[in-house]
């Protein structure tokens, strides 16, 4: 999941990163950057490039597309037809703003991911009579393919209507432009379905589903905080489970901009994570231990040090934010009902937010979160971001909204060096993007609740599951698109429980799966469609997040499909056809005339935008930010908060949400989930505070992020297996207490499944806590165990209460030697 | 078992024993021919003589197997100025060879008794060379701990002089029994004379005194081995947790019967007019015993490869 | 005598990525099992526990290791081949036509340089992309970290730039090869020998 301009959470108010318009001289700025850095010190055609080394034909630009936020360009060395190296950028240099888009190991292994023996190499049908998900399989030909495909979706929208169509979430292929497969809405499978009267939305995504929920109730919209490289001008970094040295490790990207950053300036710099991440043994000056799930106490406890000792910003609270004081609510809702009366327990609940109320919590002694308060409370500016791990909670939302808060309560909101407490922003290229389409159909359900809404889609209302543009889901799903994902199983939670379901074929009558790989998705479609790889056809490439450096790739088709592969465009032109949409799908143009077309669109906001030969020429283009750093969010707001003020119903920061006081009086939750107008602590299911009472299930399991794969993606690819082995992390005190070793393989296991894999002992991480990396490829024994790994056979369907979101890291679990 | 090193554990074993074998012939030889004449003498040490010979060349065969390309086998004589495995292959092949010479001067009685002790000395040195050279491939590596130390030459050499003593009295026994049993197929029995009885009883005491001294020999090293490793702590440490468990104790509990209870039992129970079958059992048992136990010794050894750094 | 080569590493910067590793393995089309340029992740601490509290007393570092090609190369010294052999630059090879696939070397070097290919029966190892340096280019591991922490050069230059540090755990005493490395420690660093922690990931060495 990327946060930049280009590629937001939707469903939200768009705000522009970079007001070109309103920046003086925006776009003449941009054109004097453009002449100064967008021909770079060895740019040039990549075929320059030394290839006799290996003896290459030629040298083709390309790149890897897959879903941590970075986009890194790759350049391919072609030999009879095969890629028998793959090297990286060689433009630019090792400066902020103009550096070399260095691709991380996953990217450096594309060429085995390629190769891979588990490509897809011809259409196959699920042989007839036999379960889905049995892997028996029958080949057929690309029109048998097309031709079922087309008359079972002509037939679902007769019997059903539109609304049982639906596009599942993926992100496999991603920052293309014509083959992207997230968002959904810009998909050429969207497209395809647009033409035909639309499908059945979602909100929300895997990767972000509480913050991007929660960020509308207080700002408005999806603002993004200050870009990495802008912590060179805070006094204080805080990183609050923000790990870019491991999810997003292009060294183009936010890797080389925060460690470039820590080494030019050297701001002290807080990570605050339940794991010695490697962005904490990369950059951190102190590292905050803390149990999974407790951010927002510990950002109580810290707001009480700050209140207690009168450091917080009141003037910035006073004028930019509502709720933070009872002088400052909104009207009609209870005496008691701000942030300052729930610290200092003069709320409903009476409790102060002592340090020591947090320290039981979090786990982090009292004398730290005294400590830190004060220095918090301080610093000014504070530059405090924090990553997707705090909000992919049961208390996701209200998680990632306390960390929102403590950036208001240092009134480090839209000055260079603080930060909207979201995760980093960055510079990026406004990319247009002619190819995109709008969606007839307006209903919508949470991204995580699609498996609800096979099993019981009638059901499925407003007030109880989230549904959007309608009260109740008027027909189930009965087909499902999953192109490029793998949210069809491995990502989705309890897979064991997710899997029985779509063995069910009686519910959703048709699956199909376009990918190049045989994923753990796969092996559950109704019909298989071999894709190219993004080596084997031509696509522009958006940026990803890399502080105040602004690119776009042109990818080139290195080599000709393998085997019977084909493109995701060619097939969606092909059943287009058959539905009698084609003139419609493809306006007439072809894939290449596509790409050519968006960048004929974009160089109307980027003026200086090389022509597409030169693109593709010089593979990649860059643009350093015009200003001093990637990204100041809000600056305007801050500037000048009545004429811009946010989206929000006040118009201002709300602490307190009355949006969100509503809904807790509304919506109907599942019992012991609540919805708080605050961003306060939630004790819940499966939280920090049971995990210590469970005797049966002690141990809180959390999903890193891992350095093997993005997500799934390069998971079955044997160099990165090699590399990043997929191993539990536990806590030494927790190992020796179940005679477990460094190295001995362990099961982790809880009522809804049951893992096997070698355990890392390592102090790295919080007693009581077990990392699974998450994104392993789910692999059943003949007992149940899933001898992959895969973190989701232990996770569970249960959401979060407002975005309905997937709170894979509330889970517990027990541990012991296989 | 250190199934992965298996051809050096057979190649350094039975070349060990075969060198401690071919210097406890000599030995034999020079003691024994001024007693009881050098006609007896050979005809009793003549066929352990020729029994070194495949031994070593069923070592050297198992050496061949470490190596993972057999086709450029001959670059390995290549580095003498440095490299002791170039060494060892040499001092090997020179063993080998001379004992090979030196075997068929024996079997065809060419040249002078002098010439051929000579010839017998110079095969000796040249296979304590050998030993030498194997132990130092170990020992001269700094980045191995567990190898690195005094205990690797002092260790092989006792190797050596165990194995080579118990094979020695085992193929006299075995000699004896054979030529009865040739004797009674053609119908005519076999009787050693005097002086070989004597000869013959008088090397398996000294066989049995000579294991049971090592035996203490060994018994010393290893521990001092073991508390040295563990003394100096990391990696040496380390590689000092592999000398503990059922391997460890079976390679201790073998060499202590065959080189300790057995060898005892030989001392006493080898007179001129001691049986013959007995002590032939005896005496293969307690080789047998030893040989399982130095095996297992050997596969812990390199088993004990943990190298310094990363 | 030309200029001797060497590698200088940035421990700070170094997040265990290992885009070093499988970029040399991409370009040397080396199969699983044949690394030439290895990551080891070390780490040590404790944890005080306090009721419901606890406090972290952890670190951890990478370290990148190809190889180091030694004043003294141990590789070189035992290999009864001539296989193993040190160039005019400082470089050390290993001639196919002579290896015997005895990993004797590998026993010997303490940085598991020499890697021992299944596939060839010989010995393999780092050369500093030879063919590469010799089109001006960097090798492939310095080419593609995204950190920037991998460089190398004259091993004079080197250390006349960043001192002479090579004594960091879990690297060996380099008075034992004298390897060509130079060494930016990670603020954890701890001197060779110290032992304070271990090597996590032995079997990624």
């Amino acid at each position: 999941m990327t946060t930049q301009a280009t590629e937001r959470p939707r469903g939200l108010e768009r705000r522009s990163f970079l007001k070109w318009s309103a920046a003086a001289g925006g776009t003449a700025a941009l054109a004097g950057a453009a002449t100064r850095f967008g021909v770079l010190p060895g740019v040039g055609p990549a075929n320059a490039a030394t290839a006799s080394t290996s003896g290459a034909d030629k040298v083709v630009w390309s790149s890897c597309n897959v879903n941590c936020g970075s986009r890194c360009p790759l350049r391919m060395e072609v030999s009879d037809g095969r890629i028998v190296r793959v090297l990286p950028d060689n433009t630019g240099d090792d400066e902020l703003g103009t550096q070399q888009i260095r691709a991380c190991v996953r990217g450096r292994s594309i060429r085995h991911r390629i190769y891979n023996p588990d490509r897809l190499k011809t259409p196959l049908r699920r042989a007839p009579g036999t379960r889905r998900g049995a892997g028996e399989w029958e080949e057929i030909t690309w029109e048998e393919a097309y031709d079922e495909i087309a008359s079972t979706i002509r037939r679902l929208i007769k019997d059903y209507g539109n609304e049982s169509i639906y596009l599942n979430y993926g992100t496999g292929t991603l920052g293309g432009t014509i083959t992207r497969s997230w968002p959904p809405i810009e998909t050429p499978v969207a497209r395809l379905m647009n033409c035909v009267g639309g499908y059945l939305n979602h909100y929300g995504d895997y990767s972000s589903a509480q913050i991007a929920g929660a960020v509308g109730y207080h700002y408005g919209g999806w603002i993004g905080s200050n870009s990495l490289d802008d912590a060179k001008n805070a006094q204080l970094q805080v990183l609050f489970g923000n790990n870019t040295l491991e999810t997003r490790m292009s060294g183009g990207g936010e890797t080389f901009v925060t460690q470039q950053t820590k080494k030019l300036h050297n701001v002290r710099t807080i990570v605050v994570d339940p794991r010695y991440s490697d962005t904490a043994l990369g950059l951190a000056d102190e590292w905050v231990a803390l149990r999974p799930g407790t951010d927002a106490a510990l950002v109580a406890g810290l707001a009480h040090v700050m209140v207690s000792e009168d450091l917080q910003d009141q003037k910035f609270l006073d004028t930019y934010c509502v709720g933070f004081d009872e002088d400052h609510m909104p009207d009609g809702v209870p005496a008691g009902s701000s942030y300052r009366s729930y610290i200092l327990g003069e709320g409903p609940d009476g409790t102060a937010k002592t340090p020591e109320w947090a320290a039981r919590i979090t786990g982090v002694p009292a004398s730290t979160i005294v400590r830190l308060g004060r220095e918090i409370g301080r610093a000014r500016p504070v530059h405090i971001t924090q990553g997707w791990g705090p909000q992919r909670h049961a208390n996701g939302e209200n998680q990632a909204r306390a960390i929102f808060t403590l950036a208001a309560l240092t009134g480090s909101v839209g000055v260079p060096g603080g930060g909207t407490g979201e995760r980093e922003g960055a510079f990026s290229l406004p990319m247009a993007n002619p190819f995109a389409t709008e969606n007839p159909v307006t209903t919508a359900i949470s991204v995580f609740g699609w498996t609800d809404a096979i099993e019981r889609g009638p059901e499925l209302t407003a007030l109880a599951d989230g549904v959007r543009g309608k009260d109740r889901l008027d027909v189930p799903i009965k087909m499902v698109w999953q192109y490029a994902g793998n949210a069809l199983t491995n990502q989705h939670g309890d897979i064991n429980r997710t899997v029985k379901l779509l063995e069910d074929d009686t519910k959703c009558e048709l699956i199909v799966v376009i990918d190049n790989q045989m994923t753990v998705s796969a092996r559950y479609a109704d019909i298989l469609l071999p894709d190219v790889s993004n080596a084997e056809q031509l696509d522009i490439i958006q940026q990803g997040s890399a502080g105040n450096l602004g690119y776009t790739i042109v990818a080139d088709k290195v080599i000709e499909p393998l085997y019977d592969c084909r493109t995701v465009y060619e097939m969606m032109t092909e059943i287009a056809r058959r539905l009698g949409v084609e003139k419609e799908f493809t306006e007439g143009r072809t894939q290449e005339d596509w790409v050519r077309a968006v960048v004929d669109a974009s160089r109307e906001t980027i003026p200086d935008l090389p022509s597409f030969e030169e693109l593709r020429e010089m593979g990649v283009w860059k643009v350093r930010a015009p200003t001093d750093s990637g990204n100041v969010a809000l600056a305007d707001f801050r500037a000048d908060p009545k004429a811009n003020p946010l989206a929000t119903p006040s118009g201002k920061i709300e602490i307190f949400s009355k949006q969100l006081w509503e809904l807790s009086r509304t919506w109907e939750l599942p019992e012991g989930d609540r919805i708080t107008a605050l961003p306060e602590h939630l004790d819940t299911w499966e939280g920090a505070v049971e995990a210590r009472s469970n005797r049966k299930y002690p141990l809180q399991v959390i999903g890193h992020h891992f350095k093997q794969r993005t997500h799934s993606s390069y998971g079955n690819v044997d160099w990165m297996k090699e590399a990043h082995p997929q191993v539990v992390w536990i806590n030494p005190g927790d190992a020796a207490a179940r005679g477990i070793e460094n190295d001995d393989v362990v099961q982790v296991f809880n009522d809804r499944g049951r893992i096997q894999l070698p355990a890392r002992v390592t102090a790295r991480i919080a007693p009581g806590v077990l990392s699974v990396p998450q994104g392993a490829w789910y692999t059943p024994d003949g007992k149940g165990v899933d001898v992959g790994g895969s973190v989701n056979s232990l996770t569970s369907w249960h959401p979060s209460p407002i975005a309905k979101g997937n709170a894979q890291h509330t889970t517990l679990a027990q541990v012991e030697k296989a | 078992m250190n199934i992965h090193e298996l051809p050096m554990i057979v190649f350094t074993v039975l070349a060990q024993m075969s060198v401690g074998a071919f210097v406890v012939l000599g030995v034999v030889q020079v003691f024994a021919s001024r007693r009881y004449g050098r006609e007896a003498v050979d005809r009793v040490t003549d066929p352990a003589l020729y029994a070194i010979g495949p031994t070593l060349v069923l070592g050297l065969i198992a050496s061949m197997f470490h190596m993972n390309d057999v086709m450029n086998t001959l670059n390995v004589v290549r580095h003498v100025q440095t490299s002791w495995l170039s060494r060892e292959i040499v001092s090997g092949v020179a063993f080998a060879g001379l004992g090979f010479l030196f075997a068929l001067a024996q079997w065809f009685r060419w040249g002078s008794t002098r010439l051929r002790q000579i010839l017998a000395a110079v095969t000796a040195v040249t296979g304590l060379v050998l030993v030498l050279s194997m132990s130092m491939i170990y020992y001269s590596l700094p980045t191995v701990p567990a190898w690195h130390t005094w205990a690797t030459p002092a260790q092989f050499y006792v190797t050596t002089f165990l194995l080579g003593s118990l094979a020695v009295g085992a193929a006299f026994m075995g000699t004896v029994l054979w030529r009865r049993r040739a004797a009674a197929r053609s119908g005519s029995s076999y009787e050693a004379d005097a002086p070989t009885r004597e000869l013959l009883s008088t090397t398996l005491r000294g066989v049995g005194v000579a294991a049971v001294a090592l035996l203490g020999v060994e018994f010393l090293i290893i521990p001092l081995h073991l508390t040295g490793l563990s003394a100096a702590g990391g990696v040496a440490a380390e590689s000092a947790a592999v000398f503990s468990g059922g391997w460890f104790v079976a390679r201790l509990v073998l060499v202590f019967l065959g080189a300790g209870l057995l060898s005892v039992f030989l001392v006493r129970r080898a007179t001129p007019g001691s049986r013959v079958v007995p002590l032939a059992v005896l005496s293969a048992t307690a080789l047998v015993l030893v040989l399982g136990g130095e095996l297992i010794g050997r596969s812990l050894f390199y088993d004990s490869m943990i190298r310094i750094g990363m | 005598m030309a200029q001797q080569l060497g590698f200088h590493f940035d421990q700070t910067l170094c997040n265990g990525c290992k885009a070093c590793s499988v970029a040399c393995k991409d370009k040397n089309d080396l199969p699983v099992g044949v690394t030439w340029r290895r990551v080891a992740e070390y780490t040590g601490g404790t944890w005080q526990r306090d009721g419901d509290t606890f406090v972290p007393n952890v670190f951890s570092y990478y370290t990148s290791m190809a190889c180091n090609h030694c004043e003294n190369p141990i590789c070189v010294e035992v290999c009864p081949t001539t296989a193993m052999h040190v160039g005019e630059d400082g470089i050390v090879t290993v001639d196919e036509d002579r290896c015997v696939g005895c990993r004797y070397c590998e026993w010997a070097c303490p940085y598991s340089a020499p890697q021992f290919n299944p596939e060839t029966g010989h010995m393999s190892k780092c050369d500093m992309c030879a063919d590469y340096r010799a089109e001006g280019e960097d090798p492939a591991c310095v080419a593609a970290c995204p950190s920037r922490a991998l460089d190398w050069g004259p091993i004079d230059e080197l250390r006349a730039r960043h001192g002479d540090l090579a004594a960091v755990e879990p690297l060996p005493d380099p008075s034992i090869t004298r390897p060509r490395l130079v060494i930016t420690p990670h603020r954890d660093a701890q001197p060779t020998g110290a032992g304070a922690g271990a090597v996590v990931n032995p079997e990624e060495l």
